[in-house]
């Protein structure tokens, strides 16, 4: 009993501001003005970056040419798998119209490749990627071993399914001189997929590094003969994988395959003319009726960007603007209204 | 649990007293309560398979086993088993925390001291340790520790008085009785301890009323009813001790029979939220069922060909089978769009409330130094959508304080204070009282502020003499002197005390009674008047009479009674004098007091000896005694001659005049259940504003058993149409905030998950980290902050406006119809999230030429303009931003930042290279000025519809609170109504108690308070209200309750004989009668 009468003055709850709800706060009041005046500058806004964007866009020269049909010999001589070692060459030339200026990049395009399957995702292995452990194959269903237990190195879907077509850019200089227009095939990847995420395992010589296990089933050479002009450029580390490896969001999807090395005749970029690749068709795509193609393209401050983005905050910025109007109309119309029975 | 078996046959309980070792053959439980539900042995399984009777974690569990299958999981094991544990553990957090203080306060419940008589002596023994049989002694004001049968008392015939306010809310106090041969057994511990009586009984049951057992003792045996029993539960009063015999302990005790298992109580956001949650379900199966056939579709199409990169094995080409498959996939990927964790969101939402209703200083009562207690944090947002208030009259609107205020004598009205330019004043207002100093035996706390009363006292007006010596007169009160020599009045009821009490201080001081004479001291001097004849009280009647003789010899009726009565019953003579009084009465009615009509009537001698012999032979009679004595009473009280009337205030409580009246602008309509009679709930209705006079009819239901209840309410509804309020009372809530919030939550829980529908084919968009962390940590402590300390409109205003609440009674702010709204605004976003990134990146090259359309970046891209969507739009929706809310706010956008950095770093992936794959993204990704472009974007579309689509609404069907908020800096505080409001959650019951705030400022706003003087009555009616019961009349003049000490009776004349043994059946059976009659009608009393 003692003990309750000291509580009693104790019971009192504490009169601090966050017990007593009196924070010093600030009301977020929107008044219409601010709402209004709001709409207006994102109208502003959205439009302005719209046009700039679009602006830059339309500086972009782009060349896409699909081989598909193309090189339809080499994609029937594909179809039969057990061709699968057969080369097959095939050229395709074209005309530059117009000179591109500044750096200009190199794309594969693949239509219809659905590299965002989620099996497909799934099926590699980070931990042997990284060169932590060449045997680790455990996510790599179904391309973990091969038919007689030995561990596939790069195991799984995704590099097994790697493409590897050889393109080859070269320029018609006059109807007898082809250059072979210069590329450079580093730079391609991110710095930490190269550096951090990709890994050879660590040995002397690479190809003991991969002793006891396989190569994918698809590939016609092991992962450490990828690149034979370049022995730094082999096993996990190879520009061309790491590319292929980190998988594109959507079906349709184009890769970095090279850079112009902007030397010689190319110190400005690609002159106008006459050109052609030099493709040596190993991918098949018909089989999943795919197709594929290569793509030249430069780029601007925002990237290789389409115009979607700009007409996108075009139509925003439009929108917005549209908003903006009518609420002003709804408001000054009912603001009349109401003044209006004030007087009354 | 042998002895719980054992309980369930008991059919027949028999203890004999003093004996343990007989009681233990029969293994009658102990007085040790259990309230509590765990241990710390079974704390862990009865907890966990509590909670798992839970859909919400049935449903996770689920998931989790769907999720170990490696052909069907779609997402890591550790997507679902987050939450999971998150939800489990704070649960069982919080049951944990709730059965530590059961366990704690049915300690200090068990470990109470009680008296036990043991081995002839009587011993201190705690609560828990008294076994049935034992016979124990209870003092004055001390709680029953268990049933008892009463054996004595120290009161005359083993009465003694309890109050049951912990069973049944009454405050009154009951009569309860000893069997005669017991109630000698006294205090005499030694012939107590000897006491070998053997109760055979009822089995443990929880009927409060009822009781059944017969006592055997000395080879008699004695019948048993509910008026020997004592509860646990009562509280002992007006008895200095008594003495009990075990009969029902512990858990078998009525109390606790009556304590079940308290029913898990939904609040109606509990109920759509179930529903909602269910259409959710269906809504994920159907979505679940189309993406599957989808699946199937595709891979017959084109997956079949596509089946060279991925190899199915031979059992899986199957389209339909992969289907299947695919179904149970979506299932796991999508569940996050069943909220599950805005389940857990409302827990806290809901328990940081009733934190803060805990704290709040303006609901701290001083009087009683108790702050506010939310006993349940589970219907914390029902309070804002309360529509009907049920509440007790007695001590919640009324402070059952009676005081004499007024009274009218002869034509003039006594009691109203005049300042000097003759207009009348408050009464509160500082005016010096009558100084009853020079009276000896005043009561300090009587209060009066009419000096012409005692002027007219001191002149010796007969009339006001007459009217003081019938107040003193005619009444049921006791009177007896403390030790100190105090006159003590022992009132059984209210108004009759305040009325002698005032007689008292006026210098008419009753002393003493004996059935057969009243004693009272008239200015100083001591008169003995000899009490002829007693004509009590009844509903019927509306009056009590006493006949007297005075020392001079004459016979005097002194009646008092309900005006409407007393003047049907008056004298020719009067009717001038009653026209005054009638005003006087009404005016006294209008102010909210209650009124008796006085008047008295001299009697001839020859008459009244006539009168008795006709009512003596009545009381003998067989037949029809009850209309014969009627008869006879109206018989005398006629041609009475009217004095005046008295006018008692039934002191409201502070405040609840003002409560009531913004309870009924908040269309809360009030009911108040009352055992009162039908006059006195009106004149309460009247006096605390639930009734005006605006009101044209007030229904009366008079109905006595459910049906015609029902009946009558019809007929009244019919009538009514429109005017919905029958009768209440004054208790409020405002509670502005959590209904907004809650759609807020629903809200951005809505938008988190249908942002993640859409994703691509077989594929998870999201980074399976961020599906994880996204409810629990991005997103959820925003939403917390802002249910919790989000006040939509501040205190003042929502205390100013009651109007304020009306939409969360009308289940405005958080319906059906706005979740779909919700719904389609999460659609929305959902695919602006997707489509807006979409575009954008088919078919881009990043600034450094590399392609940035890879799954990752798209992912980490969605998941950053997700989380900020969503900040964003609950910084929309926070208008009161405190620091805390920045902090969550600001805090959970950098939170994502860093936890995605770290998750996308070097160090992690080089530890755990194969459950972090997404290292170096963020990195790469957000330093893409067109990434920021694609998030800009994204946050503007799917804010500004949103904005723009608000401002129509406010600017097109502005709501109060809209107004508010927009208005506020130029409305100002319009009001002064201070509430504070208790809030006392138990068992459902909202008690609530009243308390006015802040008077100094009410003191700067007098014009705003409302007084009950400011409102009078337009209509004439009837104040008239008396707090009697029947029955008393009978027990004063049998001298039952009196003590033996009192002089014996003087009188040679004849006093009413009565049968003597009737008397306590009489009353008792009275009282039952009020008592049931009231429980079948407590339904409506009005």
């Amino acid at each position: 009993m003692k003990r309750k009468s000291q509580d009693c003055p104790s019971r009192l709850p504490d009169n601090s501001a966050v017990k007593q709800q009196q924070l010093p706060a600030y009301r977020l009041q929107l008044s219409a003005n601010k709402i209004l005046s709001g709409f207006f500058a994102t109208g502003v806004f959205c439009l302005g970056v719209g046009i700039i964007l679009l602006l830059s866009a339309k500086t972009i020269k782009e060349v896409e040419i699909n081989y598909t049909e193309k090189c339809a010999n080499c994609a029937k001589l594909r179809e039969n798998a057990a061709n699968f070692d057969k080369e097959c060459n095939c050229s395709i030339p074209f005309v530059l119209p117009e000179t591109m200026k500044g750096n200009v990049y190199m794309y594969y395009k693949l239509y219809g490749f659905y590299q965002n399957l989620y099996r497909y995702i799934l099926s590699r292995s980070n931990s042997q990627l990284v060169g932590t452990d060449v045997k680790d194959v455990r996510n790599c269903a179904p391309f973990k071993t091969s038919h007689n237990g030995i561990p596939i190195a790069p195991c799984g879907a995704i590099a097994n399914s790697m493409f590897n077509d050889t393109i080859i850019l070269s320029y018609n200089l006059n109807s007898s001189i082809h250059v072979k227009v210069p590329m450079i095939r580093s730079g391609i990847t991110w710095w930490t997929d190269k550096y951090v995420k990709f890994q050879n395992p660590s040995f002397q010589n690479l190809s003991s590094a991969f002793a006891g296990t396989t190569k994918p089933p698809n590939w016609p050479k092991p992962a450490y003969e990828l690149d034979e002009e370049d022995p730094g450029n082999n096993g996990f580390i190879n520009d061309d994988f790491i590319v292929w490896m980190r998988t594109a969001a959507f079906p349709t999807f184009k890769k970095l395959y090279r850079r112009l090395h902007r030397i010689e005749h190319f110190t400005e970029g690609l002159p106008a003319g006459s050109y052609s690749f030099n493709i040596t068709y190993n991918f098949p795509v018909n089989r999943f009726q795919g197709e594929k193609a290569v793509v030249l393209s430069t780029l601007t401050w925002s990237g290789g960007s389409s115009l979607f983005l700009g007409l996108a905050y075009m139509v925003t910025g439009a929108v917005t603007w549209l908003a903006f109007f009518s609420m002003l109309a709804v408001h000054l119309r009912l603001r009349e209204r109401k003044m209006f029975f004030l007087q009354q | 649990m042998l002895c719980s078996k054992k309980k369930s046959l008991e059919v027949e309980r028999i203890v004999k007293a003093n004996d343990r070792e007989y009681n233990e053959k029969y293994q009658y439980t102990d007085n040790r309560i259990h309230t509590c539900k765990y241990n710390i042995l079974t704390f862990l399984p009865i907890n966990l398979f509590e909670q798992f009777q839970r859909v919400a974690n049935v449903y996770f569990l689920f998931l989790l086993i769907l999720q170990l299958i490696p052909e069907i999981s779609s997402l890591t094991w550790f997507t679902t088993i987050v939450p999971l544990v998150l939800v489990v553990t704070m649960t069982a957090v919080k049951d944990a925390t709730d059965d530590y203080f059961r366990h704690k306060s049915d300690n200090q419940v068990n470990n109470r001291q009680s008296e036990v008589l043991i081995d002839s002596k009587l011993q201190n023994e705690k609560w828990m340790n008294v076994k049935v049989g034992d016979i124990i002694k209870l003092e004055n004001n001390q709680f029953v520790a268990a049933d008892l049968l009463l054996l004595s008392s120290s009161e005359p015939h083993g009465l003694c008085y309890i109050e049951t306010a912990e069973l049944d809310g009454e405050t009154n106090l009951k009569v309860r009785h000893a069997l005669s041969v017991t109630s000698g057994l006294g205090a005499d511990i030694s012939r107590l301890a000897k006491f070998d009586g053997i109760v055979v009984c009822e089995a443990p049951n929880n009927k409060l009323d009822k009781f059944t057992g017969v006592l055997s003792w000395k080879g008699s045996e004695h019948s048993l009813n509910n008026e020997k029993i004592i509860l646990r539960g009562c509280v002992l009063r007006n008895t200095s001790w008594c003495f009990g015999m075990v009969i029902f302990a512990g858990p078998d005790t009525k109390l606790m029979q009556n304590s079940g298992k308290t029913k898990f109580k939904r609040t109606s956001i509990d109920r759509l939220m179930n529903t909602l949650v269910l259409w959710i379900f269906g809504f994920l199966i159907c979505l679940g069922i189309i993406l599957a056939i989808g699946n199937s579709i595709w891979e017959n199409q084109v997956g079949d060909q596509f089946r060279t990169f991925l190899f199915w094995n031979e059992g899986e080409k199957n389209s339909v089978f992969s289907g299947f498959l695919t179904f149970w996939s979506y299932i796991i990927i999508l569940n996050t769009v069943v909220p599950i964790s805005l389940y857990v969101s409302v827990e806290v939402i809901r328990l940081g409330h009733s934190y803060f209703i805990n704290w709040d200083r303006k609901m701290y009562y001083s009087g009683k130094a108790t702050p506010a207690q939310a006993r349940t944090t589970t219907l914390n947002e029902e309070l804002g959508q309360i529509e009907y208030v049920f509440s007790d009259k007695t001590g919640t609107l009324t402070e059952n304080i009676m005081t004499f205020k007024k009274c009218s004598i002869n034509g003039r009205i006594y009691g109203e204070v005049h300042d000097v330019l003759g207009q009348k004043t408050d009464m509160t207002k500082k005016k010096e009282a009558v100084g009853f100093s020079v009276n000896p035996e005043a009561d300090r706390t009587f209060q009066f502020f009419d000096h012409h009363l005692m002027e007219s006292i001191k002149m010796g007006d007969p009339k006001v003499h007459e009217f003081l010596r019938l107040l003193a007169l005619c009444h049921t009160v006791m009177s007896e002197e403390n030790s100190a020599g105090e006159l003590i009045y022992q009132v059984q009821s209210p108004d009759e005390g305040a009325l002698v009490t005032a007689a008292k201080n006026l210098g008419f001081i009753f002393k003493s009674r004996t059935p057969e004479t009243i004693t009272i001291e008239e200015l100083g001097t001591l008169v003995t008047y000899q009490l002829l004849a007693f004509l009590d009280f009844n509903n019927f009647r509306k009056r009590m009479s006493v006949i007297v003789r005075n020392p001079e010899g004459q016979i005097k009726l002194y009646s008092k009674g309900a005006d409407t009565i007393l003047f049907e019953r008056l004298h020719p003579s009067n009717e001038d004098l009653l026209t005054l009084t009638s005003d006087h009465l009404s005016e006294f009615a209008g102010e909210g007091l209650r009124t008796l009509a006085i008047a008295y009537r001299d009697l001839d001698d020859k008459y009244f000896k006539e009168w008795h012999k006709m009512l003596e032979d009545a009381n003998a009679a067989v037949d029809k005694r009850d209309e014969r004595i009627e008869g006879l009473y109206e018989e005398i009280e006629r041609d009475l001659m009217l004095l005046g009337a008295t006018a008692v205030e039934d002191k409201l409580q502070e405040g609840v005049i003002e409560t009531v009246t913004s309870l009924s602008l908040a269309n809360i309509k009030i009911w108040v259940l009352t055992g009162d009679k039908q006059e006195t709930a009106i004149n309460i209705g009247y006096a605390c504003n639930m009734l005006t006079d605006d009101m044209n009819d007030v229904f009366i239901i008079a109905g006595n058993t459910a049906v015609e209840v029902r009946e009558e309410l019809r007929k009244a509804k019919e009538n009514l149409f429109g005017q919905n309020r029958s009768f209440s009372n004054g208790h409020v809530v405002f509670e502005k905030k959590q209904p907004l919030e809650l759609d807020s939550v629903v809200e951005e829980t809505v938008t988190g998950d249908y942002a993640l529908i859409i994703n691509g084919h077989s594929l998870t968009v999201y980074d399976q980290w961020f599906i994880t962390l996204f409810n629990i940590v991005y997103t959820s402590l925003p939403v917390l902050a802002m249910g919790i300390f989000d006040q939509d409109v501040n205190d003042q205003n929502s205390m100013d406006c009651p109007q304020l609440y009306k939409p969360g009674q009308l289940n405005l702010l958080f319906n059906k119809h706005k979740f779909f709204i919700c719904v389609a605004h999460g659609i929305y976003t959902s695919l602006a999230l997707f489509f807006i990134p979409y575009g954008a990146f088919y078919n881009v090259a990043g600034e450094d030429g590399q392609h940035i359309a890879d799954y990752q970046s798209f992912a980490v891209t969605m998941a950053t303009s997700l989380v900020i969507v969503v900040s964003v739009q609950i910084a929309l929706d926070t208008s009161y931003w405190t620091i805390i809310n920045h902090v969550f706010v600001w805090g959970s956008i950098a939170t994502y930042f860093s936890i995605l950095f770290t998750m996308h770093s070097n160090g992690l992936f080089g530890i755990f290279p194969r459950q972090f794959p997404f290292v170096g993204n963020a990195r790469h990704s957000l330093t893409q000025k067109c990434i920021w472009l694609v998030i800009l974007l994204t946050i503007v579309a799917s804010v500004m519809p949103v904005v723009a689509f608000r401002f129509l609404k406010v600017d097109l069907f502005p709501t109060l609170s809209d107004q508010k908020r927009l208005y506020t800096s130029q409305s100002g505080p319009l009001c002064g109504v201070y509430i504070i409001w208790m809030l006392h959650l138990t068992l459902g019951l909202l008690c609530l108690q009243i308390r006015q705030w802040q008077k100094a400022q009410k003191k700067a706003r007098p014009l705003r308070s409302r007084k009950p003087q400011t409102r009078r009555s337009s209509s004439r009616r009837s104040g008239y209200a008396f707090a009697h019961q029947e029955g008393y009349g009978e027990l004063i003049t049998s001298g039952k309750n009196m003590r033996a000490k009192n002089p014996p009776p003087t009188s040679g004349l004849e006093k009413t004989l009565y049968n003597s043994t009737s008397w306590i059946e009489n009353l008792c059976k009275k009282t039952t009668d009020t008592v049931s009659s009231f429980s079948q009608d407590k339904t409506v009393k009005l």
